[in-house]
């Protein structure tokens, strides 16, 4: 009893993009053509950023040829979708997930820009789901698909994504319905036209050349300096080929974050990770990975630190492109600080940080000592207090701080070296616990915790040799992801006493 | 809304939901009202929008403060001839209005009433999985569940009123969420302007006539009425209009009973199993009730005659339908086999999946003679065979929860409540109906229990009563006037209750699309209403009352923790002040373009992150959640975690700020102001500063 059949449309968005609009363009489009339309949405339920979805089917033939009128159906049927239209990425996933997408039957128009989940963005490592997932997924499950910037074409068109997405399914040339129809809606409907026909546009001539999706890959910075003394030490880099431009970043960085000595020290401390690379043929591997960490390490966050980047003048030029200040146009930058008594004992000498510290600690100042203020970098005074601290920068060497992490930075580089010995990959994941310790405040206080316990109650076994490298290595791996589970600590304590007890386990077994 | 003025003949063209008020108006009714909540929000928003045009018409609108008082208006159709039509969210509206209901129900109606329901399953759900039908069937109100086509939404809408003066009962039509958004067209006719109205008002009350009372004794003599008389009234009406529709097949030994709201799915399912077409022809017959409450016993056996068996599709549980479709055939000695719940899922939506399935199911179980059973099972399992594959290539993909806006007034009450709660430890969160409740959600996930509209106080009274910490009591404006007041506040004061309470004094019912509420700073009738939640509670007798600007995290965090360990007792109440950032958000970009265009100097006013300072913990995140504070790969090629940025959105609230503060985060957040339009002044002194910093970065090497 089949014949004539619908065209059907599923499009998958995130509440406030517009989709109500979009599908209304759609529907208005294919009446002005003659053809019977149906159109239905959840809203109310999907509201505020949520997923949401709305479902329209189109007669791709005249009414008045059809024998009677049509009975639409009100919701997708499973693997009974002609297009799918989804303005992100994880959410034509979802539709996929969902079971509407057919590999011989679906074409596939979405964005390949993400709009990550609340619990993608919370995780306090990387918690985003991969892209390469999601779009290969799409590749294999459709019949045909079109993976478009629509953000990035929306903002440069200065319109709604909505916009963008209509340009697109238009242009996809599966709808019988000519470009100048959908114009028609968007003019019809009065609101934002200019801008809207913009973001048709784009997307009406993105659909014609599907860009590719977006590499996640980037290239190290190039951020060249000048000083003969920079560039001299730069030609004395030497390091396996695969380590050499993570080097070359952390030289520059640490010159510039302190001195060439500085970044000297880092050079002569990386010569011994070689070394050790070598006894482990490693490939260079542990120096690329030791080097990226060890840069970080060394420029770790400190007033200075803050003070320099905040009068950056890169930075001021970054954020004028960002607000899109015209020239003569006057801006102002307000920062947020709220330094406490750790920060600024940080920069005293050791013998009298330690003093106050030990005394803030008797009378649980450390706790509640904060200095919250909001300092306009782009007033003269405001500037000035920040230039003043920027200008610290000789004087780090000499502070508590500065001694602290040497002392610390060397202690986890010799636990990678000897990590070495035993094998490269136990090496490769002492070295990449460094990245616990980061941040400011609670957050480096946290981290450097969490490290201190992965290192005294598995590492230094493992390397004492009271517990077996090849379980050492997985126990320093999930006690890792472990710390970066929940900023409560409570997933890493659970982690640590599972690992021991295996380890009770297994010696009483022997 | 042009629309609703459209004469005799013309077509309209538009949602379902615009379609029904249009209906209303065909149908000459004198009044209207009801409460907001998905998906007929936009029903009252369109009656508002359309006050003018029904205003000519003389009929009254009134905007109820709950769903009660719209169940109680009707009681003007008890002794008039005045039609009437309420709207709310079901199943919970139809809970608050229970007792009028009741109430009316009992003594029954002189003009046709007529209550639109919005009630879903599944996917467009959004309160608890219950159905109305109950109410129909206990208080002998008569249920429309009209097929999803506007001709057909409107012929309910008009011969329901009908219907409910034939009968002398209420009349409830349940639209699904789809239903409701449904696009399509009919054929109008002009607008009927009631016999009595605002325009031409009733004379005066009919002679007291006890018996239009819902009061012993009378109430006996009511009960008996509503079967021996109005349900057989309502039966014959039914039949008589054929508001029930049969969808004749050749395959006849079989048959489908089907709820108007789901034929079009069953409809589109049998066409995907080859046993229908796209015009609506069916091979397997089918009943579709319009009316689902009450049967027709004569239509159902003319139906099940000659029928080895039939197949009931109702969504939801209990299976009232089918529950009454096997009695009626018992009572008529048929014995024709019901199948229902089982072939069907008992619980959940209909979706087309399921129906698929069912429907291949009922088919393979009958096996009617002339088609090729085994065939069609095969169909419909290499239809729903991919499933796995699809689930196999990306698991469980995570849920995107609704969000707090960006710039919502009520995000920062929750990175304060966590803050306070770091401090004092957790405490029991007594979460409400309302934008609010999506800090169930992460990061907040904050709430022990949802007890419904208005109600976190009332159902926080025995917590308080047995827990060392004090309970926090979240409510909107919305709920709080709907009935937290009484519910909440009053009784807890009556008891010498304990507690805190947070009212969210956003100024709409933000969560249905900004309806007034009486505290807004406006209403539909232009002025302030002059309710006042501070003098309300002042004057019920609320000591500890406090009104903090709700983006103060910091004075926030300091005034719950206040609340929480005073040694006073009695009810604490925080009022949460800070307008709707959406209803803002709306009146402001207007504002600023027009000033733009004027050339008036507008401050635009945005947040941003230092991504060489950001060190990609993102604390930020987990106390705010903002749409626009969201990550990027980090641009250090030292560094593998991405940073937390600032995308365009932001409407510059300042929470990020207040954030970073409060909870002592980093120093990579800062404010950006542009000035446009700027006067000489602006200039001079920015020209100035421009030199004098220059000069500065210019003397010293290029920072870092």
């Amino acid at each position: 009893m089949s014949g004539t059949r619908p065209i059907s449309i599923l499009i998958a968005a995130l509440g406030g993009e517009g989709g109500g609009v979009l599908t209304d363009w759609i529907v208005a489009a294919a009446a002005e053509v003659g053809f019977p339309v149906q159109s239905t949405s959840i809203p109310g339920v999907a509201q505020r950023t949520g997923a949401t979805t709305y479902y329209i089917e189109i007669v791709p033939v005249a009414g008045g040829e059809l024998p009677a009128r049509p009975v639409l159906a009100l919701a997708p049927g499973i693997g009974d979708v002609d297009i799918v239209l989804a303005s992100e990425l994880l959410e034509a996933g979802r539709t996929i997930a969902g079971d509407f997408v057919t590999p011989d039957r679906t074409l596939m128009i979405a964005s390949n820009a993400r709009s990550y989940l609340v619990v993608e963005k919370m995780a306090m490592g990387d918690g985003r789901y991969e892209s390469t997932r999601l779009i290969k997924a799409i590749e294999t499950n459709t019949q045909r698909h079109l993976l478009i910037d629509m953000a990035a074409l929306a903002s440069q068109s200065g319109a709604m994504v909505n916009a963008v997405m209509l340009g697109a399914i238009a242009g996809c040339g599966r709808l019988p319905i000519p470009a100048d129809a959908f114009e028609r809606a968007i003019r019809a409907d009065a609101k934002a036209v200019a801008a809207n026909l913009r973001g048709f546009r784009a997307g009406l001539d993105a659909a014609g050349t599907a860009a590719p999706p977006r590499g996640n890959g980037r290239a190290i910075a190039q951020q060249s300096r000048d000083g003969a003394a920079l560039d001299e030490l730069e030609r004395d880099i030497s390091v396996p080929a695969p380590a050499h431009d993570v080097v070359l970043a952390g030289v520059r960085r640490l010159a510039a974050y302190q001195d060439i000595a500085y970044a000297r020290l880092y050079l002569d401390r990386l010569a011994r990770v070689r070394a050790a690379d070598a006894r482990a043929n490693a490939g260079g591997l542990l120096v690329r990975e030791t080097a990226r960490h060890l840069a970080v390490r060394m420029s770790y966050e400190d007033v200075i630190r803050v003070a320099q980047a905040k009068i950056d003048p890169a930075r001021i030029a970054r954020i004028r492109a960002e607000l899109g200040v015209k020239p003569g146009e006057p801006f102002r930058v307000t920062e947020f600080l709220k330094p406490g008594i750790e920060e600024l004992c940080s920069l005293f000498p050791p013998r009298l940080a330690t003093r106050i510290l030990a005394f803030a600690e008797r009378r649980g100042l450390s706790e509640r000592l904060h200095w919250g203020m909001e300092v306009s970098t782009t007033s003269v005074g405001g500037f000035l207090r920040v230039w003043l601290l920027a200008k610290l920068r000789p004087w780090r060497r000499k502070s508590h701080r500065f001694h602290e992490e040497q002392h610390s930075i060397e202690a986890w580089l010799g636990r990678v070296i000897a990590a070495a010995r035993l094998s490269a990959d136990l090496a490769l994941e002492v070295a990449e616990c460094a990245r616990l310790i980061k941040g400011y405040g609670d957050t480096l206080k946290r981290g450097s915790a969490n490290y201190r316990l992965i290192e005294t109650r598995i590492i230094d076994p493992v390397l004492g040799g009271r517990m077996p490298p090849a379980r050492g290595l997985d126990a320093i791996a999930s006690s890792r992801a472990a710390a970066l589970a929940d900023p409560e600590g409570e997933a890493l304590t659970r982690c640590l006493a599972e690992i021991e007890a295996q380890g009770s386990a297994s010696i009483a077994a022997e | 809304m042009q629309a609703l003025k459209l004469g005799d003949g013309e077509t309209f063209r538009g949602e379902g939901i615009l379609a029904v008020t249009k209906a209303l108006l065909q149908s000459g009714v004198s009044y209207v009202g009801g409460y907001q909540g998905a998906p007929v929000s936009h029903l009252l928003d369109v009656l508002v929008d359309a006050e003018d045009i029904i205003g000519d018409l003389g009929v009254h609108l009134e905007t109820c403060t709950n769903e009660a008082s719209a169940a109680a208006m009707l009681g003007a159709s008890i002794n008039y001839p005045l039609r009437g039509a309420v709207t709310w969210k079901s199943i919970v509206g139809t809970n608050v209005a229970a007792d009028a209901l009741s109430n009316l129900a009992s003594p029954g109606v002189v003009g046709g009433v007529m209550i639109i329901l919005g009630e879903d399953y599944g996917e467009g759900a959004s309160v608890i999985q219950e159905r109305s039908y109950a109410y129909a069937m206990k208080s002998s109100i008569w249920l429309l569940d009209p097929r999803p086509d506007l001709p057909t939404i409107v012929r309910m809408v008009e011969e329901g009123f009908e219907l409910s003066e034939a009968s002398h009962a209420p009349v409830m039509m349940e639209l699904r969420i789809r239903a409701c958004h449904v696009t399509g067209e009919f054929k109008t006719k002009a607008n009927r302007r009631a016999a009595f109205s605002g325009k031409n008002r009733l004379p005066g009350p009919p002679r007291f006539d006890y018996g239009r009372l819902a009061h012993p004794p009378v109430i006996f003599t009511q009960e008996r009425r509503k079967v021996a008389e109005r349900l057989p009234a309502a039966q014959h009406f039914i039949r008589a209009r054929k508001l029930n529709e049969v969808i004749a097949g050749d395959l006849a030994e079989i048959g489908i009973i089907a709820l108007g709201g789901l034929t079009n799915g069953v409809l589109r399912a049998l066409e995907r199993l080859d046993l229908a077409d796209l015009y609506g022809v069916s091979r397997v017959p089918i009943y579709v009730l319009n009316v689902a409450f009450p049967l027709v016993p004569e239509e159902l056996h003319e139906f099940c005659a000659g029928k080895r068996a039939v197949l009931v599709v109702e969504e939801g549980s209990p299976d009232y339908v089918e529950q009454a479709v096997n009695v009626e055939l018992r009572r008529a000695d048929m014995t024709t086999r019901v199948l229902g719940k089982g072939a069907l899922p008992r619980a959940g939506e209909y979706t087309s999946e399921v129906l698929l399935n069912g429907l291949a199911c009922f088919i393979a179980e009958t096996r009617p003679a002339g088609i090729d059973a085994d065939a069609i099972a095969a169909r419909a399992k290499s239809l729903l065979a991919r499933k796995t594959q699809a689930t196999a290539a990306l698991g469980d993909i995570p849920a995107r929860p609704p969000n707090f806006c960006t710039g919502c007034p009520e995000r920062p009450v929750f990175s304060a409540i966590k803050l306070m709660q770091r401090e004092l430890g957790p405490t029991h969160i007594s979460a409400d109906i309302g934008c609010h409740s999506f800090a169930t959600f992460a990061p907040f996930s904050l709430g022990n229990s949802i007890l419904g509209y208005g109600m976190s106080l009332a159902s926080a009274a025995a917590v308080t009563a047995n827990m060392e910490r004090r309970p926090i009591a979240v409510m909107g404006d919305g709920g709080f006037w709907h009935n937290g007041l009484v519910t909440g506040v009053a009784s807890n004061l009556f008891n010498k209750g304990d507690g805190v309470l947070i009212v969210m004094k956003n100024g709409y019912a933000s969560a249905t699309g900004q309806q007034y509420l009486p505290s807004s700073a406006a209403s539909r009738l232009g002025a302030q209403s002059g309710m006042s939640i501070e003098q309300t509670l002042r004057s019920l007798g609320v000591k500890w009352l406090r009104t903090v600007r709700s983006y103060s995290v910091a004075k926030m965090t300091k005034t719950l923790k206040a609340a929480m360990q005073t040694a006073e007792r009695g009810l604490k109440v925080i009022i949460a002040d800070g307008e709707c950032q959406l209803a803002r958000q709306r009146r402001v970009r207007t504002e600023e373009a027009e000033k733009l265009k004027r050339g008036a100097r507008v401050i635009k006013v945005r947040f941003g992150i230092d991504e060489e300072i950001c060190t990609g913990d993102h604390s930020c995140i987990r106390l705010s959640g903002c749409p626009s504070l969201t990550v990027k790969p980090s641009p250090d090629p030292l560094r593998s975690d991405p940073v937390a940025t600032v995308i365009e959105s932001c409407v510059g609230c300042g929470l990020c700020g207040e954030v970073a503060h409060a909870a002592v985060l980093c120093p990579s957040f800062y404010r950006a102001e542009v000035i446009r339009n700027p006067n000489w002044w602006d200039r001079a002194l920015h020209r100035a500063r421009q030199a004098i910093i220059g000069a500065f970065t210019a003397r010293g090497e290029a920072p870092a």
